[in-house]
């Protein structure tokens, strides 16, 4: 059976804390997945239709399964959405996009839409949200003004099935909109382009195979959906002195970038208690992603709630240990002896946090800070190569990170200490998405209808160990 | 996230951790020198990936092959009590205290036993026991909204509300979301604040969560809200959403049941209560269709669905759950005042909260001491409550301990809220305005 049982939902119902049994006494729920806060991908690159320009991809709510009627997947219209953009590498947001979302739901109908919907503005459409974006510029002392750059845009609707949606790509199509002020955005369900096979990674089978990067995988998130906001923007718009990036040596070149999601704090009462004034009506980050597994990877189960609301400027102070001496590297040692090194691991602080010398620091004495940082200098390449840098393409992560990274098998590569010339096939035997990317606007293809409910999936055809010879 | 977060690595990674163990071991049996690294934290972190989302029978078998799994104990527990929701057999509370036991007793200071055993003796209403675990549990998992979550309830029920205060407001800045909404959505309408309320359940409505059954629960808390506010369509619409989403939740169709009853639709609210307490035959379900019975002159299955209340709360009793507060208010509204009132003692000295306050004192006014009744009634309406059953409580208290005017206030205020009251109590409220 597919391992569907890491979907979200599932994973509340064992873990959700019940009501009492038979009392008016009230028990909210201990335990909330909060799947419209939990940012679960963030992606940075520059695209190839669109030189010049700086891409995001951010994602949110992880594991849709496509039936999921009447209560279709949304972005939550009360938290806030972010993007956020760091060009001196202090480790702070020096340009934000913030997207807030309003719903708009017919009062007599519980039906997502009526069936035959052939736009995005279709009125047979009950269900719909729109959103706007606030785009902030910030100093290092904090907000420094907000302007608000798209009113009412339409986002893409969760795709129920084809009687609902004849043509769901039509429909998402007119999602896609310009803004006035240079770019482009999408926002709505998409296919989740994130890649894993989380059940044999390390199967048995694997094991006596070798240490995994052959192939053979299965994508257990195959048919899952997500979330989306696709952003694309001129480079001026982000860079520290508001001008195009000449080349990879520019000045200001290198960018990073992280998402977030915010929701507000209330007070308890609305009369005076002795809350902490200084907190009233405060929005609070309650989960950020800069670089992919690194709240899973790095930091220790304890810790992801305070992960999940601290900001990058302390990620050093607060997270730099376990870095420097993961966990994961003995894990990897003690089932595969393949000699990884164990401390002092400044390689991986270098890939993740600081940046790569000589391609993605942001300055020369680079701040570890847990965001994607990208050279926009780098001109996008020809033929991707799914390991990024460490596979020769200096296009790919963790110079940013596209779409088609295999970041699972690099992190694992990394971790094992392929930087420091210790090269182990490790991998968990997929290498792509089950649906191939758009080469345009906006890249990530159209999710699985929730007619089909039971979703496609994709097992990786066998290959020769990446990279060959290396390891035990 | 407030969980183990269920993102990548950590499935990815979870079937290392049979690997370690199976390394461990053939170290052992091999004599070999190399002993497996320590990896106690990472091995906590698998043990919790591998569980997550895993059922009762895979938890089991989990435990089987691996009986040192905490996280497989805990999640299992918190499986039975999500059982117990479910099915509404009381017997899955033993079994998950069992389990929390379990986890508890292999790692004493595992958080997720504390919590969980936290949460399982505030669903038998043994507040006190519920405030210890809570306080045990916050060092345990600092910066963590969960423990407070336990702490807050606790203190809430054991009527230390400025406590309970300064405990949710940690826990909202910590984490805003749907769980400390909810719960911050409560406090508001203890102090009869009930725009403010609605205003917190529509944000954890809003938030959502990725179990239907919360997402129900406030839904259908939003609709309780919005019937005493009197927004009968507000509530309507709210059940209506809750039962979309999950159309076998319970509590949204009772809902219903209520708005039938107070528009004078007797037949049909006593249906859907019939259906109701056919699937689940709870007190509070039971007591609500024979009170709309006996509102519509339905006198003999009145009788027969009031019998039922008792041998219900035996059942829930059998399995540790206290039901004093309720049981005393069945007494004094349908039977032995006197075991009303010891009901409402124990109540009372158990759990000092404005609910046992207005249960101990109607049961005094029901059984001819309402000078008695009233001066309970004042501390149970000492947060400025609009619950309009308290305020029924009070103001025939205050008529017939010969407070006229207080009384006339009262019971005027309840029924202006008498969409929220059952139809047998506003008849009463209304003779006793007369």
């Amino acid at each position: 059976m597919r391992k569907l049982s890491i979907g979200a939902a599932l994973v509340a119902a064992a873990i959700a804390v019940p009501l009492s049994i038979g009392s008016s006494h009230r028990e909210a729920p201990n335990i909330a997945l909060d799947p419209t806060a939990d940012n679960t991908d963030t992606y940075a690159f520059t695209a190839k239709d669109a030189p010049g320009s700086l891409t995001v991809v951010a994602n949110w709510i992880p594991g849709e399964v496509p039936a999921n009627g009447p209560n279709f997947f949304r972005f939550d219209d009360r938290a806030r959405y972010y993007i956020h953009i760091d060009n001196d590498g202090d480790g702070r947001e020096d340009v934000s996009y913030r997207f807030v979302f309003n719903s708009r739901v017919n009062p007599d109908s519980y039906l997502q839409a009526f069936p035959g919907v052939s736009s995005i503005d279709d009125p047979k459409l009950y269900q719909a949200q729109t959103y706007d974006i606030i785009r902030e510029t910030h100093k290092a002392n904090g907000k420094e003004k907000e302007k608000r750059i798209a009113n009412n845009l339409p986002a893409a609707p969760s795709y129920a099935g084809p009687k609902t949606f004849p043509n769901y790509g039509n429909v998402a199509v007119g999602a896609i909109r310009n803004l006035k002020s240079g770019g482009k955005v999408f926002a709505g369900q998409r296919d989740d382009p994130f890649f894993v096979d989380l059940g044999a990674i390390f199967d048995a089978a694997n094991l006596r195979a070798g240490t995994g990067n052959q192939g053979e995988g299965k994508d257990d998130l195959s048919g899952m959906s997500t979330h989306s906001i696709v952003l694309q923007v001129p480079e001026s718009k982000v860079t520290k002195n508001h001008r195009a990036v000449s080349g990879p040596d520019a000045d200001n070149a290198v960018v990073g970038v992280w998402s977030t999601t915010e929701r507000k704090k209330i007070e308890v009462t609305n009369a005076d208690f002795d809350s902490n004034k200084k907190s009233k009506g405060k929005w609070v980050q309650v989960s950020r992603l800069g670089n992919p597994l690194v709240n899973e990877v790095v930091i220790p189960a304890g810790k992801k709630d305070k992960f999940n609301r601290t900001r990058p400027h302390n990620d050093a102070a607060n997270y730099g240990q376990y870095v420097v001496e993961p966990e994961l590297a003995k894990i990897l040692n003690a089932l595969y002896d393949i000699h990884a090194p164990e401390t002092d691991r400044t390689d991986i602080v270098q890939a993740l946090l600081q940046g790569l010398p000589g391609l993605n620091q942001q300055t020369d004495d680079p701040l570890p800070v847990d965001t994607l940082k990208l050279n926009l200098g780098v001109p996008p390449a020809e033929t991707e190569n799914r390991f990024g840098v460490i596979g020769g393409d200096n296009a790919g992560f963790p110079n940013g990170r596209r779409l088609g990274d295999d970041v699972v098998d690099i992190e694992l590569q990394v971790v094992a200490g392929i930087l420091k010339g210790n090269a182990v096939p490790l991998g968990d035997g997929v290498d792509q998405n089950d649906k191939p990317f758009f080469d345009v606007f906006p890249y990530l293809p159209g999710p699985d209808s929730g007619f089909d409910s039971d979703p496609s999936s994709r097992t990786e055809p066998p290959h020769d160990p990446v990279p060959a010879g290396g390891g035990s | 996230m407030t969980a183990p977060a269920p993102k990548r690595l950590l499935w990815l990674l979870a079937p290392v951790a049979a690997f370690a163990a199976t390394l461990a071991l053939l170290t052992a049996v091999q004599g070999g020198g190399g002993a497996a690294p320590s990896l106690s934290s990472v091995d906590a972190d698998i043990d919790a990936a591998r569980v997550q989302g895993a059922s009762i029978a895979e938890l089991q078998e989990t435990l089987r092959d691996d009986p040192s799994n905490v996280a497989a104990y805990t999640a299992l527990g918190a499986s039975y009590l999500q059982r117990a929701r479910e099915t509404s057999d009381p017997a899955y509370y033993s079994r998950a205290e069992q389990a929390f036991d379990a986890a508890r007793r292999l790692s004493p200071t595992d958080a997720d036993a504390v919590i969980g055993l936290g949460t399982l003796a505030l669903a038998r209403h043994d507040f006190s026991r519920g405030l210890e675990l809570g306080l045990e549990a916050e060092p345990l998992a600092p910066e963590s909204p969960r423990p407070l979550a336990v702490l807050a309830d606790a203190q809430i029920e054991l009527g230390r509300y400025a406590d309970a205060a300064r405990t949710l407001d940690r826990m909202v800045a910590l984490k805003p979301n749907l769980t400390s909404y909810a719960r911050i959505s409560y406090f508001r309408e203890l102090h009869g604040d009930l725009t403010g309320a609605a205003k917190a359940m529509a944000l954890a409505v809003s938030a959502g969560s990725g179990s239907l059954e919360n997402v129900a629960y406030v839904q259908t808390l939003l609709g309780n809200l919005e019937l005493q506010r009197g927004h009968v369509a507000a509530a309507r619409a709210a059940y209506r959403q809750a039962l979309a989403g999950l159309p076998t939740y319970l509590p949204a169709d009772a809902g219903l049941a209520r708005i039938d009853a107070s528009a004078g639709r007797t037949a049909a609210a006593i249906e859907r209560y019939r259906g109701v307490v056919a699937r689940r035959p709870l007190p509070e379900y039971a007591i609500a269709l024979a009170e709309a019975e006996l509102a519509g002159g339905r006198d003999r299955a009145a009788r027969s669905d009031l019998g039922l209340v008792r041998a219900e709360a035996q059942l829930l009793r059998a399995a540790g759950v206290n039901v004093d507060v309720e049981i005393s208010l069945f007494e004094a509204d349908h039977g032995d005042p006197a075991e009303a009132i010891r009901l409402g003692e124990r109540a009372l000295a158990a759990a000092p909260s404005v609910r046992s306050e207005d249960a101990l004192g109607w049961a005094l006014t029901r059984s001819g001491d309402p000078a008695a009744g009233l001066e309970h009634a004042r501390r149970a309406l000492r947060l400025g409550s609009a619950d309009p059953s308290f305020l029924y409580h009070a103001g025939v208290a205050a008529r017939e301990s010969g407070h006229d005017a207080l009384g006339r206030m009262w019971l005027e205020r309840a029924l202006e809220h008498r969409v929220a009251l059952s139809p047998y109590h506003a008849q009463r409220a209304e003779e006793a305005l007369r």
